[in-house]
Parts: C-alpha cells; sequence; structure tokens
C-alpha cells in the first residue's frame, strides 16, 4: 500500500480542488440548483476533466481508473459538494455497463459515455419497497424479438437529466437489468427538486418497447452485476462524504476563529475545541472506512465485499450526521439560515443516510450476508 | 409520595381531550400535523377560542385572567392540546413577557397589558440577540437614550421569532454603557408599527422565515414603557428565560412528534409488512418512547420542586427537551425513508395541494429535521445550559 497520490492522481486533485473552488462555489450551486434542470454545462466541465470517462475501462475510451483513484477524485467533488449524477451515471452506470456481456451495447454507451455524450441513471426503488434492490412490480415481458416493459421506479437520481437508464425488471420471474433510453415512447417522468440542491423522478415505463439487446443480463447475473455496481456507488459516496465533511469542518473552524462572544474568539473555549476535535476524529475515520470499502470491492468475494461496503457506509453515515448537524451546531443561529454554505454542506451529508440505502437496509444486508 | 393520577386529574384530561377535539379547527390542526406552516391567523384563532373558554392563559394565576391551573393541569392540557394537533400558544406574551409584566411590572402596565395578551390583541416578540450577542446576551448594544419624555432607540435585533407579525416588542436596551456589562442593560416595551421600525425574515434551513432581523431607528418609546427599574433589565430578562427554558422541554411537541412518528411508522410499508414490524425501527421508536415520557415525569418533579421559580433544573429539560425534538425529527425522517429526499417547498407553506413525490408526512420530514437544529441553539446554547448546571447544581 501507498497512501501518496501518484504524480497523475496529484495532477487531476489539484485540477478538481481548483475547479470545485471556482465554479462549485455557493453561488453557483445555487444558481445551479435554480435552474430547475440539470445543467449540462456544468456535467460538460466535469467531463472534460476526465470525470465522465474515469472507470471506463480503457477499451471503450476510458482511463480504467483504479478505486483508489475513484476515491481520490470523488473526495474532491464531495469538497464542492457537486450535485450533478456522477455517482449514479459514472460510477454506478458505469459499473454495471462494464460487467455486461453485449460488447456492441458496450462500445456503444461506455463510448458516448466517456466522451461526456451520455448521462446514464440506475432506476431500481419501487414504491413500498423502500431501498431494495429486486424489482417486485415492474414487469418485463418478451415481444417478438425484443421486450415490453411496464411498471413505476421512484426517486432515480437525475432521471430527467440521463439519456437513457438501468431499470430493474422481473423477466419470467427472474431479475433482469435493461437499458432504456429515457425518451423512449411510454417513458414518462415526474421531476422534482431534493432538499439537497439535486434532483430525482418518479419514472413510469407503460409498455415500453424494448429491443433484444435492450437486455443486459438477466437471473442470477443481473442481481450480482447490480450489487457490484451499489457498492461502487456507495464506495464514491463515502469518498464524497468524506470531502464534504473535510471542507465544512475547515469552514466550521475559520468561523469559530473569527466568532466571538464573552470577548474571545469561540475557538477559545475547550468544550467548542473539543467538539472540533470530535469532528475531526469522525471524518477521519470516515476517510479509513472509505479506504476499506475501496480495498474490498477489488480484493474480496461478493458476499464479503457486500458486508465490508456496507458497514463502511452505515460508519460514514453516522459521521456524517455527526459532523454536519456539529457544524450547524457551532454555527449557532446562522447555521440554521439558508445564509451561509454550512446549511447546504449539512443537507447532503444528512442525505449520507438516505442515499443508496440507509443505515438500517445496511445492517440487514450485513447480517444476511454474515453466513457467507 | 403517590405516583397515581388523581380522579380528577383523569377527569381534567377527558375534558381537555374532548373540547380539543371539538373546538380544533381542522384546517389548522391538518397543517400542523403535516408540519406546514401555520399563519399569523392560525394562531390568533386557537387563542381567542381558548380565551372563549376561560383557557387563554393556562400558565397564569387566575388574579390576571389565567386559569390558576396547576403544574400537573398545564402539563396535561399542553399534552393533550398538543396531540391533537393545535398551534403552539403564543409563548411570548404568555411565558415572556406576561411573567415578567406580573413580578415587576407596575398596575397600569398589568392592567393595560396583560388582558390583552391572553386574546392576543397585541403580538408580541422578543427583542433580545443581536448580531454580536448571542450566548453572550449581556454584550448588546442597541441604545435608549432618554430624551424628554421618551427613550430613543438605536440598534438591531435578531432572530425575532415570529416578528413579522408583532405589534410590539420587549427589548433589552443599553441605558448605561459606562458600567459593566450586566448593569447598564434595561427593558422597554416598543410599539413597532412605527416609522424607523424595519422587519426582515430570515430564511432558514427548512426553507421557512419564522425568525426576523429587526432594525431600530431613532425609534420612540414613552419613559412609561419601562419595565421596573432603569438599569435592571438584567434581572428581569434572567428571570424571563428561566420561565422560558421550562416551556422550551417541549413535551408536548415532544407527544405530538412521536405518536405522529409511531403513525407513519405503522403506514410505510416495507416491503410485505410496515415498519411497525422493523426490529431495527422499533427500537430507536420504542427508546424514544421511554425517553419521552421520562422528559415528562422530570418535568413534573421539576414543576413540584420549584417553589421559587424554575432554577437550574430548568436547564436540563431545556437539553433533554430539545435533544428529543431533535431525535423524533431525525426518525421521522429515518422512517419516511427515500421518499424524504425530496422537496415541495409551496406545499410546506400550506399554498399548494400536495403534488410531492412521496406522501405527506414524508415531505415535511425533513424539513422539520433541519429546523429543530435551532433547538440546541435558541433560549441559550445547551452549552450555556450545561454552564449553568455546573454552576449552580454541582456549585463550581
Amino acid at each position: 500500500m501507498d497512501f501518496a497520490y501518484s504524480e497523475e492522481q496529484r495532477m487531476l486533485t489539484d485540477s478538481l480542488r481548483r475547479v470545485m473552488a471556482e465554479g462549485w462555489t455557493f453561488d453557483k450551486r445555487r444558481a445551479r440548483a435554480a435552474i430547475g434542470e440539470l445543467d449540462q454545462a456544468a456535467w460538460a466541465s466535469l467531463a472534460e476533466l476526465g470525470v465522465a470517462g474515469l472507470m471506463v475501462p480503457e477499451a471503450y475510451g476510458g482511463f480504467g481508473e483504479s478505486t483508489a483513484t475513484m476515491l481520490a477524485v470523488h473526495m474532491e467533488l464531495g469538497r464542492g459538494i457537486v450535485s450533478e449524477p456522477v455517482i449514479p451515471s459514472a460510477v454506478m452506470a458505469v459499473t454495471i455497463l462494464s460487467a455486461i456481456e453485449n460488447e456492441s451495447v458496450k462500445a456503444k454507451w461506455l463510448s458516448a459515455h466517456a466522451e461526456g455524450e451520455a448521462i446514464l441513471t440506475v432506476a431500481w426503488q419501487e414504491e413500498g419497497e423502500r431501498f431494495a434492490m429486486a424489482a417486485s412490480s415492474t414487469q418485463a415481458v418478451a415481444r417478438g424479438d425484443g421486450f415490453e416493459l411496464t411498471g413505476v421506479k421512484r426517486h432515480v437520481w437525475h432521471g430527467k437529466g440521463s439519456t437513457a437508464m438501468i431499470v430493474t425488471a422481473l423477466l419470467d420471474g427472474q431479475a433482469a437489468l435493461f437499458l432504456v433510453a429515457s425518451d423512449a415512447p411510454g417513458v414518462s417522468m415526474v421531476d422534482f427538486p431534493t432538499f439537497d440542491l439535486a434532483r430525482c423522478a418518479n419514472v413510469t415505463f407503460e409498455k415500453v418497447a424494448l429491443d433484444g439487446a435492450a437486455l443486459l443480463a438477466r437471473g442470477e447475473a443481473a442481481t450480482a452485476i447490480l450489487d457490484r455496481g451499489l457498492d461502487f456507488a456507495i464506495t464514491a459516496l463515502c469518498a464524497h462524504a468524506c470531502g464534504a465533511m473535510q471542507y465544512l469542518i475547515e469552514v466550521t473552524t475559520n468561523y469559530l476563529k473569527t466568532r466571538k462572544q464573552f470577548g474571545q474568539p469561540l475557538i477559545n473555549f475547550q468544550v467548542v475545541q473539543h467538539r472540533v476535535a470530535d469532528m475531526l476524529i469522525q471524518q477521519e475515520m470516515a476517510v479509513s472506512n472509505a479506504f476499506v470499502a475501496a480495498v474490498s470491492l477489488v480484493d474480496d468475494p461478493a458476499p464479503l465485499r457486500a458486508k465490508r461496503v456496507s458497514m463502511a457506509k452505515t460508519e460514514v453515515a453516522l459521521a456524517a450526521r455527526f459532523v454536519g448537524e456539529q457544524a450547524v451546531h457551532l454555527h449557532g443561529g446562522m447555521g440554521v439560515t439558508l445564509e451561509l454554505e454550512v446549511g447546504d454542506y449539512f443537507k447532503r451529508l444528512s442525505y449520507m443516510g438516505v442515499l443508496l440505502g440507509d443505515n438500517n437496509y445496511h445492517l440487514n444486508r450485513a447480517q444476511t450476508l454474515m453466513a457467507a | 409520595m403517590d405516583l397515581t393520577w388523581t380522579e380528577q386529574e383523569a377527569a381534567f384530561r377527558e375534558e381537555v381531550r374532548a373540547f380539543t377535539e371539538k373546538n380544533l379547527p381542522a384546517d389548522i390542526r391538518d397543517k400542523q400535523m403535516h408540519h406546514q406552516r401555520l399563519g399569523k391567523d392560525d394562531y390568533i384563532r386557537w387563542h381567542r377560542i381558548l380565551a372563549d373558554h376561560g383557557w387563554g392563559a393556562p400558565t397564569w394565576p387566575k388574579e390576571y385572567g389565567g386559569t390558576g391551573w396547576n403544574a400537573v393541569e398545564r402539563l396535561i392540557f399542553e399534552i393533550e392540546t398538543f396531540k391533537a394537533g393545535a398551534p403552539r400558544l403564543l409563548s411570548f406574551g404568555l411565558s415572556m413577557i406576561g411573567p415578567v409584566l406580573m413580578k415587576f411590572g407596575n398596575q397600569k402596565q398589568k392592567d393595560y397589558y396583560l388582558p390583552r395578551i391572553i386574546r392576543v390583541e397585541d403580538w408580541w416578540c422578543q427583542g433580545y440577540s443581536e448580531p454580536g450577542s448571542g450566548s453572550d446576551l449581556a454584550s448588546l448594544k442597541t441604545r435608549a437614550e432618554r430624551q424628554g419624555d421618551k427613550y430613543i432607540i438605536n440598534g438591531q435585533k435578531t432572530w425575532t421569532t415570529l416578528g413579522h407579525h408583532a405589534d410590539w416588542m420587549f427589548c433589552l436596551v443599553r441605558t448605561d454603557p459606562s458600567v459593566k456589562a450586566q448593569r447598564g442593560i434595561s427593558m422597554v416595551l416598543i410599539d413597532l408599527r412605527q416609522p424607523g421600525v424595519t422587519v426582515r425574515p430570515i430564511k432558514t434551513l427548512d426553507g421557512g422565515a419564522e425568525v426576523n432581523e429587526v432594525w431600530l431607528e431613532n425609534v420612540e418609546a414613552p419613559l412609561e414603557n419601562l419595565v421596573g427599574e432603569e438599569n435592571d433589565g438584567w434581572t428581569y430578562a434572567k428571570y424571563l428565560l428561566g420561565h422560558e427554558r421550562t416551556g422550551i422541554a417541549g413535551i408536548g411537541h415532544c407527544h405530538r412528534e412521536l405518536a405522529i412518528l409511531k403513525r407513519m411508522a405503522s403506514e410505510a410499508m416495507a416491503g410485505k409488512t410496515s415498519l411497525s414490524f422493523d426490529a431495527r425501527m422499533m427500537d430507536s421508536i420504542n427508546q424514544i418512547e421511554a425517553q419521552v415520557l421520562a422528559l415528562e415525569m422530570l418535568l413534573l418533579r421539576v414543576a413540584a420542586d420549584s417553589t421559587a421559580g424554575p432554577g437550574p433544573k430548568a436547564s436540563i429539560l431545556k437539553i433533554r427537551g430539545s435533544e428529543l425534538q431533535q431525535e423524533l425529527a431525525r426518525l421521522q425522517m429515518q422512517v419516511a425513508g427515500p421518499e424524504a429526499w425530496a422537496y415541495d417547498p409551496d406545499w410546506m407553506r400550506a399554498e399548494s395541494e400536495f403534488h410531492g413525490p412521496g406522501g405527506e408526512f414524508d415531505v415535511g420530514s425533513a424539513a422539520t429535521y433541519f429546523d429543530m437544529r435551532k433547538t440546541t441553539i435558541y433560549g441559550g446554547t445547551n452549552e450555556i445550559q450545561k454552564g449553568i448546571i455546573a454552576k449552580q447544581l454541582i456549585g463550581v
């Protein structure tokens, strides 16, 4: 193991930090969210930096980077709490597509993604099923050479901004993954903003006609590929949260050094110093948890990987909540206003516990894998 | 010691329940139960419904038009009305300036202001915090200078809850800048409906704007609007905060949110069963239920004990009450799960039919979680409260 960034990693993270500091500022993030749709220019500038192609294998025009680089990149993106669909598209969907067998589908979509020309997302959550990965009501049936897809997916991360979606469905009672163009006839969306300045959509598929190549995987392979995609996405999300925590602690510390009460800066009070120390401890442990998950993505068989990643996520989510809540508290009344960026970071960190499964979901997932 | 509810107490509980069920307007109840924001009229309507029944001032003695209830009756009233979805009673008049005037105000002030508080003919707000004076309240800078028969007041107040509805402000001002911080402060009653008063809402994390900044520029108050003695305001301010902290435990709020939490869990499906059958979720819900019941008991014990004002144990109530309010909101958000992600600001303001992506409870849950972060900050941060506990209970 070597924790020092390579020359390439250093250059990449340096430029990302610069871009975040310039292009993902408080005002610019808010302005982008106010547009009411995905800002294509923002996505293009991330793609230009190599974010879109980072995890795409070299054979398809990407960089085929390691999970270590993925971590480093997402920590920087977390510092700027990017709301663009990097995790659902450039991590989760790309990981899934990289694992399927159909070469022509891979060549088409992975290359387009690496070029920044396609935005993908994954649609799996259904009503009343909370975070369950397996489809229960969305059905696909064979029609001629292709399929017909019907069902409703909820909270599809950047569904509206996507070019195509990877959709989970039941096909002859088996799990299956389909690739569906987001503008295909029969696809409709209710798009809405989220509290953390992103967007998601409830997507209805009404007898959507798909050709044979739309079937990406079925049966055990589909479940395994989806699970692996989830674990990569979670690991990236953990790194994102770590970057956000790191930045938020910096902002909070600066505030505490300037805000005076009782004739001195707040940071002079021991109770405040200890609180910040606790935040730093949590953040450092969170980074280490993200590293543990990243190691497991490569080294471990699927059941152990899933357990490691799920438990890392619960730990990081707890740290994220602690750091977010304390940052607000330490800002006092100003912390609960919309006037400082502490609130935006707090909200993103709060959703660390909601996105890609909450802690109870992951504790259950780890429990069922104990035997494995 | 006798730990049974008396027959009278049980009957009183039934009476409050029946009254609230019959008289609380359904539109107000629905907003409250769904974490939508209440308007000025909603609060006033409920206050006047209570006042018409003689219950307009549940915490006041009879001589001032109050109910004369004891601590147990007050607690029963708060819990039962809150659980039924009634709005909180406006604390600014009833729990803050009212008790201060009863103890330190002159007869003329009592006669004029107190009856008007009961029917909210005056909407009061609190002029305490300033941009540079939060936890360190005594450092406040707003000046009041005598000019003939009036004070001329200049300065800025902040975190003024519901100040945008207010007619009057009880305001801490500096009347003698030459002495130690706590010594030169006075409490003055300011009519806000005059030139020189500017109120600007502060938007908060939940997207609402319940708190305000208030600028006072050459604002006038006749000398008779001074409460008690000049430069003795710090004494009154502390007396008032002691009252604020018992109410701040939010026991009624906790009971209502606990009931909502349980209902949400029973309605939230997780596959074939509801979350009420999810052991992990229910562990958390049962735990917080125990904590709410213990808080209620603590409140009763403290109330029974405070012959001479609420005392430092009020700080324990404030700390635990604020923490439980936060945790209840967090658990509601956890029950809402994926649905808690979406944001529907129009519905939160009750300005549109619900058109959000999740259930109605779910959308409000995240906003409430964000909003409840204020509870460990306001009314004296929990760090300040722990300082009070250490100083007064431990004797350091």
